[in-house]
């Protein structure tokens, strides 16, 4: 299949390791804030799945921007399928993105799972941003933030 | 069918496929200028009926694809055009063969075939052919695009009538079975009698007389042979060709709702702004189709409302296209053979969505394309497909995606499976992708605010790059992207990976040194220069004055006209605010021409490791400026570290500091300072000043490090040290050289005694600068020798506290009585302060230090001529020891009224013995602590002949000061005064100390109380007597003779400013018997001659009276004569001590003619 000589191109690169769930925060310049992948070794394939997923995350804001306004659904819902994961989005009103990316085997996970994850996500990323020493921009660094990503990928993965 | 054609687009439905190629041998650049010429002919009105045919032309087509065909007929090649060339007759019928032989290939779908023959001149062997033209040669050739008009009108003829034909076939028992290629074998032996076949093969003609109509330009009878087929071919369950007939319906939808077309990509290479400029553009052709004469007149207004509800029920709606697209793709996809269908249906639905503005559905489609298998791809197809892709994205707006499959595309070109790998197209490409990753290679997009971007992603990009490019064979592009990697990605490279880059960098660049030029690649992208103003970071840039002795001075007047220049108005409330950078302004000293300048840089290095930094210079204007690189080696992650970079102005005028530049790892950078707003810079234009000389100084004195007092150690060029005792001088050379380039014509010389609780007596330093001034103009190189008399002389009077010391220490003080009151007092005293003592001890035996400052102004060259001067100071500093103390200074009246005694208690403290001598060659040897008394005759003073204070001061204080002032002056005046009379009357001391041999001379001026003054003051009124017309005074005996008158004159002299008198003065003569008893009782022994009464009337100042008497002794013996005051009614007034006249001492002798008994 074609798809398998772009998953092998990236694999030739990257090293074989797929991850199983992965989270994203990223800026509203479009720079990652944080990335935590399960497997580290193809944490570079995981920038580039999330990564390329703005372009869908910009177009459904763009687009939702046009009709509703300020009621907006934060909940991106599934960005875009792949063979082998989804990728969830999900966007603050001040434009900050959280991108889940999980894996497509992984049929456990509902929609509302996965809602429930993104609010939890940024709940904390409130707690983070409420922080005076935090400098809004900055990588987050928070170990709390840490924590409560490490426990969603503990359920989910 | 296995190549895809990605530049498809829903409306080439509507086109007729001709083939261009070239028979035999064609130069190629000839073949495409005509091929141009041909395809500019892309739609032609046909004269008859309103309607317009397009063409599509192919100079290259794969006769595997015509055999599709059938089923789309847009894949069909109905037309051929040959082009060849041809020399002579002779080889025409050859040429035709093949022409013939090429013919075959699409013979089976061929309409028409046209051959164009180049270079055949004269005759032509054969009789004149329709579908041969015959062009002397390539350039003439004009009627070329009306030949091809003619063709496409004959292809139409052939169109219309086939099209004519199938529309019309309808009642034929025997509809014949189109099918495609991979179908032939599957219907084989299949019932052709039944009634599903029948269906079939009807659904599959309507489908087909739909193309047809399509391409006819009938773009109503398309829609409903569309809609026709459609519901035949549902019914059969002909999933194809139902997916062929649902695209076609959505093509033709498409043709009539984009008149503009769905972004038809031209020529080889697409590019975004042509992909978005189709979409706007509007096809006067399709315009032209659309309004069909029998359905819609210009105005809107339908003929015939029939057809217009036809065609608006016909035609799909927007949405309904993307829906049939996608149930086309999915009939399509239920062939594995028709791959290529598939894919090129996602493509067309892909660029109808990216009109609709829906990305999203639209990357969908993409996302089935990407799944779309046509089996065993070739790398070459693999890339073009990737890339197709990366179009397709970013036509819909999805950059990063786009940059996605380019890279991919990139990374294909070199797979290891390819054996030439192409790396240039990879470079190519993966530039291509720079922008979706939202990169940039222009360092100075990354100097201000955040870093932008997806970091991680952006330095794989980089590391592609260089590797690519180094693989390209150009190092100085890998070079540069690496710099660009390590200047840009410095905060999110790992310490690792900082290092690996630095040592690849290195390596590349000991081949390759990286430069500040501009690199241009083939296709014109510029690759500006990377200048790492991270390596290291510079915080703050500081322009540094010169050391003090370098600094230059203006001469105060010519300052005060610069200032009047600047505006005509002495004030003014507008203040010309300076709105220019902070970084223009002026600094507001100077730099001087030749003279070494240093800028001082703060710098940081944010490396794991060492970094070595060459030749770091600075970058100016203005100026032409030599500047003097250094090398420096900053540590691992150092602090803030200072850089000095020096340099020397070679030239006067103001000098703009723009940058600096460095080498690192191998590559120069020049960093520009504007481009750096986090450096911090208190302004970086500075006046540079025409040369001055400079000066160099030394001293026969040893140098010292004490640093004067309120002033800082760089204010002073040097300093020398010396230690002396309290009145002794010593001299110092100083040798000035001249070791600049300009000669020194102006010297000056002052000094300044650094403010000291000492008070100080007489000239600390002396010199005299004639000597040195006749040596000007001094020449570079020469020398002159200055010498400066250091004389120290300080107060040498014994502190109270001194006193007590001594006292308690038992040291007799002689001339002190015991039991005198002040002796009492000060016992006293030392009891209640017996605390205070100690400290007391330390103070008198504590060295006194006196400072100086001795400054040298000194001009020359251009820089004199514009009123600039430097100046060069030597601290001096002197430990004073104290040589001796006068503990205790009184006077004691001499015989004469005119000289009294000066009796001094002389203390020794120092560990040494010394000899004191006063001038009258008095030798005194005082031990070690020891304190004697010395007594001096002087004379008394005359201080009335002070002269008054001067004027100048008076004049510019306020009353209130001015009186305070005029008593200071007073003060001091007449203790300067004092002074100098006493070093007149010199209390000379010879300090000799026998192992050191060092005198000095010691001064009583701060000793001497008021009283003491008082005492050895001359008296205002001066009193002279005279006998026998001698002076007689003190000591000296007057002779005169028994029986002989003796004349006694009496003059006074009044130097005091009021009138005196008048005046009566009695003599008394007196006899002394030398034990106490005086006897006044002389009556019988001297008589007056006259009266013993004188008076003397007023006397003016300045001016004398003289009154006269005469004695006579009538008897021998010694006598003394007391003149007294009778009347003291106007003498009251004055102060006794005035009208000390002195005693005469008058011894009356014999008759001369007993003188000898």
């Amino acid at each position: 299949m074609f798809g398998d000589s772009i998953r092998k191109c990236l694999a030739g690169l990257q090293g074989t390791q797929t991850w199983r769930v992965g989270i994203a925060v990223i800026a509203k310049e479009n720079y990652p804030l944080y990335i935590r992948s399960v497997a580290s070794q193809s944490e570079l394939k995981f920038h580039y799945t999330v990564h390329t997923s703005l372009d869908v995350v910009e177009e459904k804001i763009s687009a939702v921007g046009k009709s509703l306004g300020d009621q907006r659904e934060l909940y991106l819902g599934l960005l875009y399928p792949t063979e082998d994961y989804k990728v969830y989005g999900y966007v603050t009103n001040s434009k900050v993105k959280f991108v889940i990316v999980v894996d497509s085997s992984n049929t456990s996970l509902r929609d509302n799972e996965i809602r429930s994850m993104f609010r939890k996500l940024h709940n904390s990323f409130t707690d983070v941003m409420c922080n005076p020493f935090h400098n809004p921009g900055d990588p987050i660094q928070s170990k709390a933030f840490d924590g409560i990503v490490s426990g969603m990928m503990v359920q989910t993965g | 069918m296995s190549i895809p054609d990605y530049m498809q687009c829903a409306e080439d439905h509507q086109t007729v496929l001709v083939v261009v190629q070239p028979v035999g041998i064609v130069p190629e650049d000839q073949f495409f200028k005509i091929y141009k010429r041909i395809a500019s002919v892309s739609q032609v009105s046909i004269r008859d009926s309103q309607r317009l045919l397009y063409i599509r032309y192919r100079h290259h087509y794969l006769p595997e694809n015509n055999e599709w065909g059938d089923f789309q007929t847009h894949r069909k090649v109905v037309g051929l055009v040959s082009i060849t060339t041809c020399d002579s007759a002779k080889d025409w019928p050859q040429t035709s063969e093949r022409f013939h032989g090429q013919k075959e290939v699409y013979s089976s779908t061929l309409y028409d075939s046209r051959l164009m023959v180049f270079g055949l001149q004269g005759e032509i062997a054969e009789q004149q052919r329709t579908d041969v033209a015959f062009y002397p040669s390539f350039e003439e050739s004009p009627d070329v695009e009306r030949r091809v008009e003619d063709f496409v009108e004959s292809i139409f003829i052939v169109l219309e009538s086939k099209r004519l034909d199938r529309a019309t076939d309808k009642s034929g028992d025997k509809t014949p079975l189109l099918c495609v290629p991979f179908e032939k074998k599957d219907f084989v032996g299949l019932d052709t009698d039944s009634r599903h076949y029948k269906k079939r093969c009807q659904g599959r003609m309507r489908k087909h007389v739909g193309d047809l109509c399509l391409q006819a330009g009938m773009l109503q009878d398309a829609l409903v042979h569309y809609h026709m087929a459609v519901e035949l071919l549902r019914g059969v369950n002909d999933f194809l060709w139902l997916g062929a007939a649902l695209e076609g319906l959505c093509s033709a939808s498409v043709i009539f709702h984009y008149p503009g077309g769905t972004g038809k990509l031209a020529g080889r290479k697409p590019s975004v702004s042509q992909a978005a400029d189709t979409g706007k553009r509007h096809r006067p052709g399709a315009q032209e189709v659309l309004i069909d004469p029998g359905a819609l007149t210009a105005n809107g207004i339908s003929a015939d409302t029939s057809t217009e509800i036809g065609r608006a029920k016909n035609c799909l709606s927007p949405e309904d296209i993307i829906e049939k697209y996608k149930e086309a793709i999915s009939y399509y996809g239920k062939y594995k053979n028709a791959g290529v269908i598939e894919l090129e249906a996602c493509v067309k639905a892909v660029r109808v969505l990216a009109i609709q503005k829906r990305a999203r559905e639209a990357s969908e489609f993409l996302q089935n394309a990407v799944y779309i298998n046509l089996g065993q791809l070739s790398e070459e197809e693999k890339i073009q497909r990737y890339s197709i892709l990366s179009e397709l994205y970013e036509l819909i707006g999805f950059h990063r995606k786009s940059a996605f499959f380019k890279r991919v595309a990139a990374m294909q070109c070199v797979a290891p499976t390819i054996p030439e790998p192409g790396w240039r197209a990879c470079y190519k490409l993966l530039l291509e992708t720079l922008p979706g990753y939202s990169l940039s290679l222009d360092p100075k997009d990354f100097s201000k605010g955040p870093h932008r971007g997806w970091a991680a992603v952006q330095v794989r990009l980089l590391h592609e790059l260089v590797y690519a490019s180094r693989r390209m064979g150009n190092p100085a592009l890998s070079v540069r992207h690496l710099s660009f990697l390590l200047q840009t990605m410095l905060d999110f490279l790992s310490d690792q990976e900082k290092k690996e880059v630095t040592q690849s960098l290195e390596n590349y660049t000991s081949k390759c040194p990286g430069g500040m030029e501009v690199i241009t690649l083939p296709d014109g992208m510029k690759l500006p220069p990377v200048p790492f103003t991270k390596l290291p970071i510079v915080r703050s840039v500081k322009l540094l004055n010169l050391p003090i002795t370098l600094r230059p001075h203006k001469v105060k007047g010519l300052l005060g006209q610069n200032m009047s220049t600047a505006s005509p108005f002495i004030y003014s409330p507008i203040i010309m605010h300076n709105r220019s950078d902070e970084r223009c302004k002026k600094i507001d000293f100077q730099w001087v021409q030749g003279d070494v300048c240093e800028v001082q840089l703060m710098v940081y290095n944010p490396m794991p490791y060492e970094l070595r930094v060459e030749n770091m210079g600075l970058l100016t204007s203005g100026v032409e400026f030599e500047s003097l690189p250094a090398a420096l080696s900053l540590p691992a992650e150092s602090g803030l570290y200072p850089v000095t970079l020096v340099g020397v102005p070679r030239t006067a005028g103001n000098i703009t500091i723009n940058g600096y530049h460095t080498s690192v790892f191998g590559v120069t950078s020049e960093c520009l300072l504007e481009t750096l707003p986090t450096v911090k810079t208190s302004g970086c234009l500075v006046e540079v000043i025409p040369s001055l000389p400079r000066l160099q100084l030394s001293t026969s004195l040893p140098r010292s490090t004490h640093t004067v007092q309120s002033m800082s150690k760089e204010e002073l060029c040097s300093s020398v040290s010396v230690q002396l005792f309290n009145g002794e001088k010593q001299q110092m050379t100083i040798t000035l050289e001249n070791i600049g380039s300009e000669e020194i014509q102006t010297l000056e010389l002052t000094s300044k005694i650094v403010s000291t609780k000492e008070k100080v007596f007489g000239e600390f330093l002396s010199w005299d600068l004639e000597d040195a001034l006749s040596h000007l103009p001094l020449k570079p190189g020469q020398a002159v020798t200055l010498t400066v008399g250091i004389k120290v002389k300080l107060d040498f009077s014994g502190q109270e506290s001194l006193l007590q010391d001594l006292n308690e220490d038992g040291i007799s003080v002689t001339g002190l009585p015991i039991s005198s009151p002040l002796r009492q007092v000060l016992k006293a005293r030392s009891e209640s302060k017996s605390v205070s003592s100690e400290s007391g001890k330390t103070e008198y035996s504590h060295v006194k230090t006196l400072e100086a400052v001795l400054n040298f102004k000194y001009s020359g060259g251009v820089g004199k001529v514009e009123g600039y001067y430097k100046e060069l100071s030597l601290g001096v500093h002197v430990d004073v020891e104290p040589s001796v103390f006068f503990t205790r200074v009184s006077t004691l009246p001499a015989t004469s009224t005119r000289q009294c005694h000066l009796l001094l208690d002389i203390f020794n403290p120092t560990e040494h013995e010394l000899t004191v001598s006063a001038k009258n060659n008095q030798e005194l040897v005082l031990h070690a602590s020891e304190c004697q008394r010395m007594a001096i005759q002087v004379d008394k003073f005359d201080f009335e002949s002070l002269p008054q204070p001067d004027h100048e001061t008076v004049h510019f204080s306020n009353p209130k000061q001015l009186e305070e002032e005029r008593l200071h002056a007073q003060g001091g005046q007449i203790n300067s005064k004092l002074g100098i009379c006493c070093a007149y009357s010199a209390v000379l001391l010879n300090q000799i100390h026998p192992s050191l041999e060092r005198d000095g001379e010691a001064s009583v001026e701060g000793v001497l109380n008021q009283l003491v003054l008082e005492h050895l003051q001359l008296a205002p009124l001066q009193w002279d007597v005279l006998v026998n017309g001698k002076p007689c005074d003190c000591d000296i005996i007057a002779d005169c003779n028994v029986g002989v008158a003796v004349t006694l004159e009496v003059k006074l002299t009044n130097r005091s400013k009021n009138p005196v008198g008048p005046l009566a003065l009695t003599v008394m003569p007196y006899q002394d018997f030398q034990n106490g008893v005086q006897n006044y009782d002389l009556e019988d022994a001297v008589t007056f001659i006259g009266s013993n009464t004188f008076n003397i009337d007023t006397v003016k100042p300045r001016e004398s009276s003289v009154c006269e008497g005469a004695l006579l002794f009538l008897y021998t013996g010694d006598f003394y004569l007391n003149i007294k005051f009778q009347d003291d009614s106007a003498g009251r007034a004055l102060p006794l001590a005035w009208f000390t006249l002195p005693s005469v001492h008058l011894r009356a002798l014999e008759a001369p003619l007993q003188a000898g008994a």
